[in-house]
This record gives C-alpha cells, structure tokens and sequence, in this order.
C-alpha cells in the first residue's frame, strides 16, 4: 500500500475494511499466472467476508495453479467519497490492483437490493456498465448467486450468469479462458459463444432476443445461434462429501457479520414452503455424511482458531444425522472451548436434548419461524407447523430459564385475509399464557415475545411466482390492524419496510426491460439499497417512471399462468409443472409432504445427486 | 503450521501435562506494522484469542460462566500508527517455554503483526510512563528552517490543544506531555522526521495524532493535497518514568 493511501485509510470509518493483509489471504505471482479473477462482494466487508459461498469458490479458483482469485468488496459511503474525490479506482484486495487490470470480474448476486451495488462498483472500477458497451479490452463480467435464478433485471449489465453452483463452473470458464487466450483465439465475442455452447449451466443474455406482446408481457426467447442450450439448466455438485472444501479461511482482522466456523451441513431443502425460492433453487437436497463432517469441522477448528462452530444449511434440523454428529463434535468441542450454534431451528424439532447441546440457546433468546397467524394460512404456504408444536417448543425453552422469544411472520400471503393477521396476536398472546404455565419458568423474570413480520415477496421459482403482492396500502392496513391489536406490553411489534419490499417484488420478477431503470439509478448515485440509511423510495419510483417502468407491472400484477415468464429460460431442476400443482394445492389448503415423507415429483431428482432423499430419476 | 490434524491431538497432549497452579504471566513484545496499524484495540484482542488457539498455547481460561482467556496488553495504541514495541501478557497453566510460545505463534501471523520476544515479565504495564515515536512528515514547504519551526513548537509552552477524554473535550496545554522533540529535515528524501517522547502512562497520555494536528494548526504543513502529502507514526519504544526502556 502506498503512502498517499494512508492518508485517506486514516480519515475515514472502519479503516481496516481496506487494509487488507489479512492472515490466510491468498497471494500470487501475478506474471505467473494466466487468469486474473476478481471475485467481487457487491456489499460491505464485513458481509461479504461472512458469505460461506464466496470462501468456497475462492479456494476452488485459487486451487487452480495458473488462476488467481482476489476478493473485493464495496467501499462504505465515506470511502467511496474519498475514491471519487481523488480519483483512485476500486481495488482488490490482495494484490491492491484496480479491476480494469482483471480477466473475470465475478459478482455475487445475494440479494435483489444490492443490484445498485453491482452498478456502483462497475462505476468505480471505470469499467463501462453494460456488456454492449465493453470491447475485449475490458475483463469478463460475471454473475451468479440466487439471484441469477431471474437473472434478467441485470442481463444488460453482465457477459455470463453461472446458473446453480460454481464449483465446478467457474474452473471451467477460467480453463476456456486460458486455453483461447493461448491459442491466440481470444475475442470477447467467441469466447461468450464457446462458453454458452461448451459449459452447461453458462446462460449468456447476449445471445439470447427477446419479444414482447403488446400488453408488455414477454412472446419468447430467441437464442441467436442453434448451437446454444434454450433453457439453461442449472449445474450441482452431485457428491457433497466429495465436493471442494475451503481447508482455509482467510481470517478477517476486524469482526464481521459471521465471525465463526460455518460448517455447511447439506445442500437444498426438504421442506417446500411455497413462499420460499432457496427451498427450491437448492433442490435435490444432499447431504454429507457425519463422519466427513466431523473432520472438516475439526479441520477449520484447528486453520482457523475460531470458538464458534455454526451449522449452516436450510433448516438444519432435517438433517438425517443430526444427533451423530453433534455428538461426535461435542467429544471434541467442549474441551477446547468451541461451542455449537444451529442457526436455523423448526418448532417441530426443537427438543430439550437439542438444546443442551447449542450455545445459542446460552443467550436468554430464541428465535421460531411460524411465518402465519393461523393453521389454515400455515398450510396454505405448507409451513407444517402447528400451534402445539410451537407452544411445546417453546415451553421447552421457558422451562430451561429461558423468557425471550422472537417469532418470524409474513403478512400479504395470497389467501391472506384480517383473520390471519389477527392470529398472529393471538398466538403471541397464546405464546405469553405457555409462559406463565410453565412451572419451571424463570419466576423472577417477565416473558419477551417479539414478532418481526416482513412482507410477502413473490420469487422466481415458488409456487407463489405467480401472485400479486399486496399494494403498499394494502400491507399498510395490514400492519396497523395487527399493531392495533397488540395491547400485550410484554409483546415486541416490529415490520419490515413496505416500500423495500415492493422494490424488491420489482427487481425479484423483472425482465430486460428494467435494465434502463437501474442505469439511471446508479448515474443519480444509488447504491448500498438494502440499508435503511440509502434507500429512498420515492427516488426509486422517480427513476422507474422516468424510464416508463410501471412498478405495479412487476409487483402488483397476478401473473397470468401461461404466460412467458422472465425466468423460464432457466431450469432450476424443478419443473413448472409442479411449482402449478403446488400453487393449486396452496389454494385448496392443502399441504404437501415433505421430501423425507414422501416424493412430489418436483423433477430435481434428474439432475443426480448423492445422500439424497429422493428416488433415483428414470432415465 | 502444525500439520492438518495435529493440532487437536497437541491440545489433548498438553491437557495430559501437570497444570500450573497459580497460572504464570508470560509477556509477548510484538510488531504491530503495515496493514495492521488500521486494526483497533478491540479487534487485535480478538484476533489474538484466534491466534493463541491456533498456536495451540496452553492459554488459562478465567473460571465461571464464560470462561474466556485473560490478555492485557501494554499501553493503548491508536488506530493509524505503527509499533515495534508493543506488549501482551498471556497466562498459562501448562508448561510452555518462552522460546516455543514465540515460535508457535509466529507460524500463525504475518510480518505486519509478528511476536519479537517472549519472556517471563519481571517489570509491570503500569511502570510505563513514556513512549517514544518516530513521525515522518512529507508536505510541500519542508527545509531545514520548518524542522526547526517545528521543534520550537512542541518546546514553547503554553500549546493549547482540544483533548476528548471520557468527560468530555477539554483544552490542555501538551507541552508538559512531551519529554523530548527532535526534528531532522532530510535533503534527499524531502521529509522532516519527527523524534518525540510523549506521556503514555496510565493516568496521563498523548496521542501523537493530536500532536500531529497541532503542528498541522500551528506550522501549516500538511494542508495541502492528501495523495501527495502524508504523515506516519510509528512507536519505537516505551519507557518508565524515568526514561529508561520498558521491557
């Protein structure tokens, strides 16, 4: 780092954001390799260095010797003052180099709001937005992530979507990239073709035209050459115990978000709440098996020195061996000082055993999903709990000293009506009465019930991706009903930000078409979206009007069941077919088993996998 | 590094050797430099922790609820200046010699933060009463006149300066909290190097930023354009009251 640096790093926040030098950083000899990779976190260090999926695929590129991946994150608003001010460029981390000086520049897509980000750091980087405008000067623009599920609202901007996981994907990119580039073959545009037409799950927007009817709804895809897959089809890893391990962390000097060893459990979902797109997108479900677990666990202990071990997978009480493998960490765990944390806990699986075994529960608070106020909504969105399951876990909980509980909501769920908003009180209240029942209780203290209710976003890939969301006035009433009815002081009322999620809604189902938005969006300076101090909503509606993008259009407007969607051109394994059938049992209350009860025939078992619960796909 | 897998069975090992009851102090000098000097207090305490558990150091845990180990370390160090002479006690209740906690430690760090020394403590944190640094200065309009401005300036009492303490801000007059100022302007290199002796004890401290603003208001250096103009602190060495080295 040179000196003028200092000056800078000392005026502003958090300077050890962008300090670097952090330990496990991987360094190379730059004239030693072939590809250069700047794999990008469109959010702040501390988020970024806490995502497990980026650690992963940091040390698959950087397994390749002739390959070296680099992390950068987006400078915090201070920052990116001093940037603009003094006109230094967005740098990566190890090698301190601006991204213009890449041959990948790869982008996480996380969540929609971070969109803006992208846009932004593109900006900072000096690298023009959309792929259109970029010559085989400029580095290859990468995206993928859950977002590149729809990846349209940002195709203009990207040369390639990896669709599913990038274990293996993104090796092969940088390998086609390394092979044209000595073959003296290399030139943006038929290493874009090469890509789309050699590795399966590469989705190039570019080659790819899109009509619309007259009523704005989408008429086809149209790729441009007949060599090139119609539908991408999403990539796995099919054996998770065999699949890339990130031995080492590079160890992030300042505290971050997730600042433990996130020990990844399995892959997927067994569950199909039907508002859920990652309880699909991540379908089959695969597991690893205790004993490979057991060892990687041990394994991040010892390169990482870290005292938490958390297991991060979707509802990680589905995990087939559950008890084998907290009980083959805790032979080592308690004697060395680590304790176990399970983010993710099911009323229905939440046992008194469970519970001595984590250290989350060490804290006096615990936090259940029971997404709806009543069992009919519950088994609309075939969440599978019932009243009991949560009054018995948390009576469990109050019986062992605990008096805090945070209970998770969604309100303007289709079928949604005042009823079901009203049982959310209820069963807070019902929550209050299993406090004051329970003989065990702490009796020196008072019960603490918070409900956080967030607003009902209809994704890509669920059988809700075709509804309506609620009209901001709509979700309005529905707050304040629900605040109206609280009169209980000893319960917490919180709602997530109507207007985000109706943004959101936007960018989550959004074709091409909003490519113009989000350009005008980052010229008036838009960025870090999903913090409550940036975004503004009336500037975002400014910019959608003004590029003639009606919000309703995308957020507001039941889409019709035949119609073209933005997302058909990819195939996430699981079929529309059954998203359909899903959504009709939804509305006929019913609900659907569980992948471990019973197979629906979501169609993702055809893409393979091992340690999975699903039957083997005919050939 | 020890070898994948090794380190959970050197913690076993060192759990089967006689404990030491009452745990001993052993004290750690390390660099502090580079990329590290925009690392806090806070945050070098929980790397440390990480570090000494991937060292595998038979590190004491205080007992109780939230057993955790007990690190303290010398005089504070602000955020955007470098040392090579800063101190951490560790405690131990299994045998370990020095020689071997420094080498173990040091597979685990970088050069930016790097342990010099290991040793058992015969002196104590709060015997510190000075530090010394060494601040280099580049800004436009530097000769050998400035560097004697700039001398005279941190000798000529009263220097009223803004301090933030817990209680508030409060105007103090810092040339008591300074023993000794030397400034050298260097011909080639066009900067003036900065010796200075400043208060680090206990009760009575001076930040060498704030010494740095004061030269900044009263001598008008480093006003200038901040890509081209720049300071550095760096702490040499820390001293007890009566200016010998603390160690």
């Amino acid at each position: 780092m040179n000196q003028s640096m200092s000056n800078i790093l000392k005026s502003v926040t958090r300077p050890g954001r962008y300090s670097g030098g952090e330990y496990g950083q991987i360094i190379k000899d730059k004239t030693k390799v072939k590809a250069r990779f700047a794999f990008c976190f469109p959010d702040t260090y501390e988020i970024g260095m806490s995502n497990l999926g980026m650690r992963i695929l940091y040390g698959v590129l950087n397994a390749e010797e002739d390959v070296w991946c680099e992390r950068v994150y987006d400078p915090w608003l201070d920052m990116q003052e001093k940037m603009v001010e003094h006109h230094l460029p967005l740098r990566a981390c190890e090698s301190g180099d601006p991204l213009t000086e890449f041959d990948m520049v790869g982008f996480t897509l996380q969540y929609e709001m971070s969109y803006t980000n992208v846009l932004n750091m593109l900006q900072l980087a000096d690298i023009p937005l959309r792929s259109a405008e970029r010559d085989d000067r400029f580095p290859i623009i990468i995206g993928g992530g859950p977002c590149a599920y729809n990846p349209e609202p940002v195709a203009d901007f990207f040369d390639l979507f990896n669709i599913g996981e990038g274990e293996e994907m993104l090796p092969e990119l940088c390998r086609l990239y390394i092979r044209m580039k000595e073959e003296g073959r290399y030139t943006k545009a038929d290493y874009l073709h090469e890509a789309a037409r050699t590795i399966p799950g590469i989705y190039v927007p570019s080659l790819y035209r899109v009509t619309y009817h007259a009523d704005g709804t989408i008429e086809a895809y149209t790729p441009l050459y007949d060599d090139i897959p119609t539908k991408i089809t999403k990539r796995i890893m099919t054996d998770m115990d065999t699949s890339f391990f990130p031995k080492e962390v590079v160890m992030p000097y300042i505290e971050t978000v997730h600042d433990r060893v996130m020990l990844e459990v399995f892959r997927g979902c067994i569950r199909g709440c039907r508002f859920c797109q990652a309880g699909i997108i991540y379908r089959p479900v695969r597991e690893k098996s205790p004993e490979v677990l057991n060892e990687q666990a041990k394994c991040l202990f010892e390169s990482t020195g870290y005292d938490e071990i958390s297991l991060t997978s979707l509802s990680i009480s589905d995990y087939t061996h559950l008890e084998e493998l907290t009980d083959s960490l805790l032979s080592w765990t308690d004697e060395n000082m680590v304790s176990l944390s399970l983010p993710s806990l099911r009323v229905d699986s939440f046992t008194k055993e469970l519970m001595d075994k984590i250290a989350t529960v060490r804290s006096s608070s615990l936090t259940f999903a029971p997404e709806a106020g009543t069992q009919r909504l519950r088994d609309v969105i075939n969440k599978n709990v019932r009243e009991e399951d949560l009054l018995r876990a948390v009576g469990v909980a109050f019986a062992a000293g605990k008096n805090a509980v945070k209970l998770y909501f969604m309100s303007g769920l289709p079928t949604e009506t005042d009823e079901d908003i009203l049982g959310i009180a209820e069963l807070a209240s019902h929550v209050i009465d299993a406090y004051y029942a329970c003989p065990e209780r702490n009796k020196a203290k008072k019960p603490q019930v918070t409900i956080s209710v967030s607003c009902f976003i209809p994704k890509p890939f669920t059988p809700f991706q075709w509804e309506a969301q609620d009209t901001m006035e709509q979700l309005a009433r529905k707050q304040e009903l629900l605040g109206g009815a609280i009169t209980d002081r000893k319960i917490r009322y919180t709602h997530h930000d109507a207007k985000v999620s109706r943004i959101e809604a936007v960018l989550a189902r959004g074709d091409r078409r909003l490519a113009d938005a989000l350009e005008l969006a980052c010229h008036e300076g838009f960025k870090f979206d999903s913090w409550d101090e940036c975004f503004d909503y009336d500037k975002w509606i400014s910019v959608l009007e003004r590029t003639g993008i009606d919000p309703a259009f995308y957020a507001n407007r039941a889409f019709g069941l035949d119609e073209v969607l933005p997302w058909d051109i990819i195939d996430c394994g699981v079929t529309k077919e059954f998203l359909r059938r899903e959504r009709d049992r939804a509305y006929g209350e019913t609900t659907t088993p569980n992948c471990r009860e019973a197979c629906s025939g979501c169609g993702a078992n055809r893409l393979g996998g091992e340690r999975t619960c699903c039957p083997k796909a005919k050939n | 590094m020890l070898p994948q897998g090794e380190k959970l069975k050197e913690r076993a090992h060192l759990r089967t050797l006689p404990e030491l009851n009452p745990p001993i102090t052993v004290r750690l000098k390390f660099r502090k430099v580079g990329s590290l000097q925009y690392i806090s207090h806070l945050d070098l305490q929980r790397t440390f922790l990480r570090v000494l558990v991937r060292a595998c150091i038979p590190v004491w845990y205080t007992k109780g609820f939230n057993p955790h180990p007990k690190l303290v370390f010398s005089a504070p160090l602000s955020v955007g200046a470098q040392s090579v002479y800063e101190f951490l006690d560790i405690r131990i209740d299994r045998a370990m010699e020095p020689s071997e906690i420094k080498e173990r430690l040091n597979r685990e760090l970088t050069e930016e933060l790097f342990i010099e020394d290991a040793y058992l403590p015969t002196s104590d944190f709060s015997q510190i009463g000075w530090a010394s640094y060494e601040i280099k200065l580049c800004s436009c309009g530097m000769n050998a006149e400035k560097a004697e401005e700039l001398k005279q300036t941190l000798t000529a009492s009263p220097l009223m300066m803004t301090k933030r303490t817990k209680s508030g801000e409060k105007e103090v007059d810092i040339i008591p909290l300074i023993r000794s100022a030397e400034s050298v302007f260097d011909e080639v290199t066009g900067q003036i190097t900065l010796t200075a002796v400043l208060r680090a004890s206990s009760s009575e401290y001076l930040n060498p930023e704030l010494l740095v603003t004061a030269l900044k208001d009263h001598c008008g250096i480093l006003c200038g354009d901040p890509m081209n103009e720049w300071y550095s602190i760096l702490r040499t060495s820390v001293m007890k009251e009566d200016g010998t080295l603390f160690a």
